[in-house]
């Protein structure tokens, strides 16, 4: 049977809105946009209250994702219903006022008068004139939900409104001297007043479901696709906030998958509990033994060079590995450009963004060289007690040393101290000439990964985390 | 007698008569849940109501409530099923005659090992099936609540396993085939977000967030909970916890703990929220040192304005009187 004009729109608002859920970052899945339909058979569309909760009950999974919702929802599902506007003050004019109002009214230019009646007269913009309005300001090319107040004032400004406003006041003042009452004026300026903002608030709405739509629109993925594959040095601000966001998302992937493959021990101490009840099947005879199941979790040393061609790097690096502590027995994180400095601390109970700040804002980058020798020299004389043989060492870092002395001799004794040492390096091997030293620190680890974006970066972790 | 919810008004009005006061948010989603025969996740703060909306709904629904509770190292023998083997041991010594008697007809091994088989099924039957929740809810002759609390505290395996159940309430016994529901139980899962919940399991599941209540909603629970405390002091009692909420605490105090102070409050016969009882009943709702001390500093012994100012007797309990 086919479907009445109105519900299949409704089914491609709804259909939008989803796009959009997913354009801003939220994973809805097929399966759950299917559900949201049923739900919304079963709710109807009548309570919009309850059709919304059966959206958000179906779409969104994730406390952290509901304000998204909340955002995008009434700029696709609006109240539909006109902007309040304040009336229509030339209605119950006396003869006398409306003589003195068309008096007025010819002091002005012409097409400033239109718009001046236009609000006078309390009739809310076309769909077409909000188009058209649109369309001036461009902002059918703009798919970003903050330019929404932004665009709303460029598109007010394409209609005159703070001139408009400015001569509704003159003419208020010519009116009160061509001596209509005063309480009269002020009930007209209210009035008016009231229709402005209704016509502001209906540019903000078309703006905002404009953007939204637009949003929903745009191919998905392709930006943050690109921009994890980018290499780390071409990144803008901009891209680098858009990264964050996306390391949130892939580390609450990664720690779950972590948790599934990481390896049990299965050495230790009897579990004499669960042995006795594995082996009631036998008789109580002992044919298998069960141990006390421990998880083994790294424990992991790292060493992040800062310096500003590093940076980046060691910061999606850290934000990582603070990310995954649950994971991990105990981490150690140090930082160095000239000198080493532990950062432990900062990413003790503080959240992950915060306590990066903090440590960049104690090592701000500087026209100082990078030691990495002496690094390693701060290291052996206060930290060496850190490694030991359940520990992973990792090393972030382009190995450019400036041709001071690389102190091979201690990196050699780090390697040997702990159980794994991990070299992540931006520069593929085909670089390692010049002052850098990674043709002799490369041997002496177990393995060097070329970490050049964010992608390899995420499969570094995953390697480093489950092997 | 079992019933199901005809509306979502529905919903709210059988719930308020088990003492649960649930928004509007809640009933409609508890509606859609029961509509869908799809499991609720209910995810939220400590103490606010979770475990309560199940065991509401059980008994507004009147069905039997079977709670599973989580934990690390929670594994299919203690979730699902388990053999009992005792008593089949039990079994196997007392019935050794009837056995003998079975068996002995047979002339060869062959034959006796024949017989013996046949009579296999006796031993791997529900009889020595030892049911745990999850197939207590699937087998129950009667529709059930399946309440599966703190799920985020259970292991990631476990939650890899619940999704059969949870998807098509069905569990596999190797034994005896798969054992399917007679009724589809009304399946809450409780999270207090303590970890990301895999993307598998949230796909299943209708999505509800209780948060803190507002003050009227609190104060209806508290008026409705707690009748015997006079109305002028609950008012007094919610306005101080949700004060609390705002400020920065380790723990804030929940709905359970509002209630528990509630009941101290009436216990000790309080007629107003002074400062010496604030002293002697604060401890109920704010479970942490720090938190305890940061409390004293800030509200009942407030530092002195720098400023004297001149104060009226009635500044200490104003504080705390709404307004």
């Amino acid at each position: 049977m086919p479907r009445p004009y109105g519900e299949h729109k409704m089914e491609s608002r709804i259909l939008q809105l989803i796009a959009a859920l997913r354009a801003s970052g939220v994973r809805v899945s097929l399966a759950e946009s299917a559900e949201s339909f049923s739900a919304v058979d079963i709710m109807g569309i009548q309570d919009r209250e309850q059709f919304k909760l059966s959206l958000r009950a179906t779409l969104i999974k994730d406390v952290k994702d509901i304000p998204t919702f909340e955002k995008l929802f009434p700029l696709f599902f609006g109240t539909g219903q006109p902007p309040m506007m304040g009336g229509n003050p030339t209605d119950d004019m006396t003869p006398e006022e409306a003589q003195m109002w068309a008096e007025a009214m010819k002091q002005f230019a012409e097409q400033m008068r239109q718009r001046m009646e236009r609000l006078m007269n309390g009739e809310p913009l076309t769909k077409s004139e909000l188009e058209a309005l649109g369309r001036m300001v461009g902002l059918n090319q703009a798919d970003n939900l903050n330019y929404q107040n932004w665009m709303a004032q460029r598109m007010m400004r394409a209609l005159a409104f703070p001139e408009v406003r400015e001569a509704l006041k003159e003419l208020m003042e010519q009116l009160q001297q061509m001596g209509m009452s005063r309480d009269r004026v002020e009930q007209m300026r209210e009035m008016i007043q009231q229709n402005m903002q209704g016509m502001q608030e209906q540019i903000n709405r078309f703006a905002g479901e404009r953007l939204a739509e637009n949003l929903s629109e745009r191919p998905r993925g392709d930006n943050i696709d690109s921009l994890m594959n980018r290499p780390f040095q071409a990144l803008s601000d901009a891209d680098k906030k858009l990264l964050q966001r996306e390391v949130k998302k892939l580390t609450a992937a990664l720690r779950t998958r972590i948790a599934l493959r990481q390896k049990r021990m299965k050495s230790g101490t009897l579990d004499p509990k669960t042995t006795i009840r594995a082996n009631l099947k036998y008789h109580g005879v002992p044919m298998e033994i069960h141990h006390k199941d421990k998880i083994k979790k790294p424990k992991i040393v790292v060493i992040c060079d800062i310096s500003t061609s590093m940076r980046f790097c060691s910061e999606l690096m850290l934000s990582f590995l603070f990310a995954l502590q649950g994971q991990v027995r105990k981490t150690h994180a140090f930082a160095f450009i000239d000198h080493l400095e532990s950062i432990s601390e900062d990413f003790s109970g503080a959240n992950a963004d915060e306590a990066i700040q903090s440590v960049l804002w104690r090592m701000p980058s500087g026209h100082y060289n990078t030691d990495l020798g002496w690094s390693l020299q701060n290291f052996n004389d206060g930290y060496m007690d850190t490694l030991n043989s359940g520990t992973t060492l990792i090393i972030v870092g382009d190995g450019r040393n400036n041709y001071y002395d690389p102190r091979l001799d201690i990196f050699s004794l780090m390697t040997r101290r702990a159980s794994r040492t991990i070299w992540l390096n931006p520069e593929p091997p085909t670089l390692w000439h010049g002052d850098s030293d990674m043709p002799k620190y490369a041997p002496l680890c177990d393995n060097v990964l070329k970490v050049g974006n964010l992608r390899e970066l995420v499969n570094a972790v995953d390697e480093l985390m489950t092997k | 007698m079992t019933n199901i919810f005809d509306s979502t008004a529905n919903v709210k009005t059988e719930l308020s008569k088990q003492k649960y006061i649930a928004s509007d948010e809640i009933a409609t989603i508890v509606y859609l849940s029961q509509k869908l025969g799809k499991p609720l996740l209910a995810e939220g703060p400590a103490g606010v109501g979770k475990t309560e909306l199940a065991k509401g709904i059980a008994s507004a629904t009147g069905r039997e409530l079977i709670r599973l509770q989580c934990y690390e190292g929670l594994d299919e023998s203690k979730a699902l099923y388990e053999w009992e083997y005792s008593k089949q041991l039990l079994y196997t010594q007392l019935l050794r005659d009837k056995l003998n008697d079975t068996l002995g007809k047979a002339d060869t091994l062959a034959g006796a090992a024949d017989q013996l088989a046949k009579e296999e099924d006796v031993f791997f039957s529900e009889r020595f099936l030892l049911k745990r929740p999850l197939l207590k809810a699937i087998l129950s002759d009667q529709p059930t609540v399946l309440l599966i609390d703190e799920i985020d505290r259970a292991d990631a395996e476990f939650e890899a396993f619940l999704l059969e159940v949870l998807s098509d309430f069905q569990i596999s016994v190797p034994e005896l085939g798969t054992l399917s529901a007679k009724h589809k139980p009304f399946v809450i899962l409780t999270s207090n977000n303590t970890r990301e919940l895999s993307e598998a399991l949230k796909r299943r599941c209708l999505y509800l967030f209780i948060d803190y209540p507002t003050l009227q909603e609190e104060l209806a629970v508290v008026r409705l909970k707690v009748p015997d405390l006079n109305p002028k002091l609950a008012g007094q009692a919610v306005e101080f916890v949700q004060r609390l909420r705002k400020a920065d605490m380790r723990k804030s105090p929940s709905i359970s703990e509002t209630l528990d102070w509630a009941n101290a409050l009436v216990a000790l016969n309080a007629s107003n929220l002074d400062k010496t009882t604030l002293e002697d009943t604060i401890s109920v709702l704010l479970k942490h040192e720090a938190d305890l001390q940061k409390a004293k500093r800030q509200y009942i012994n407030p530092p002195p304005p720098q400023q004297p100012r001149p104060r009226n007797n009635n500044d200490e309990f104003g504080r705390f009187s709404g307004n």
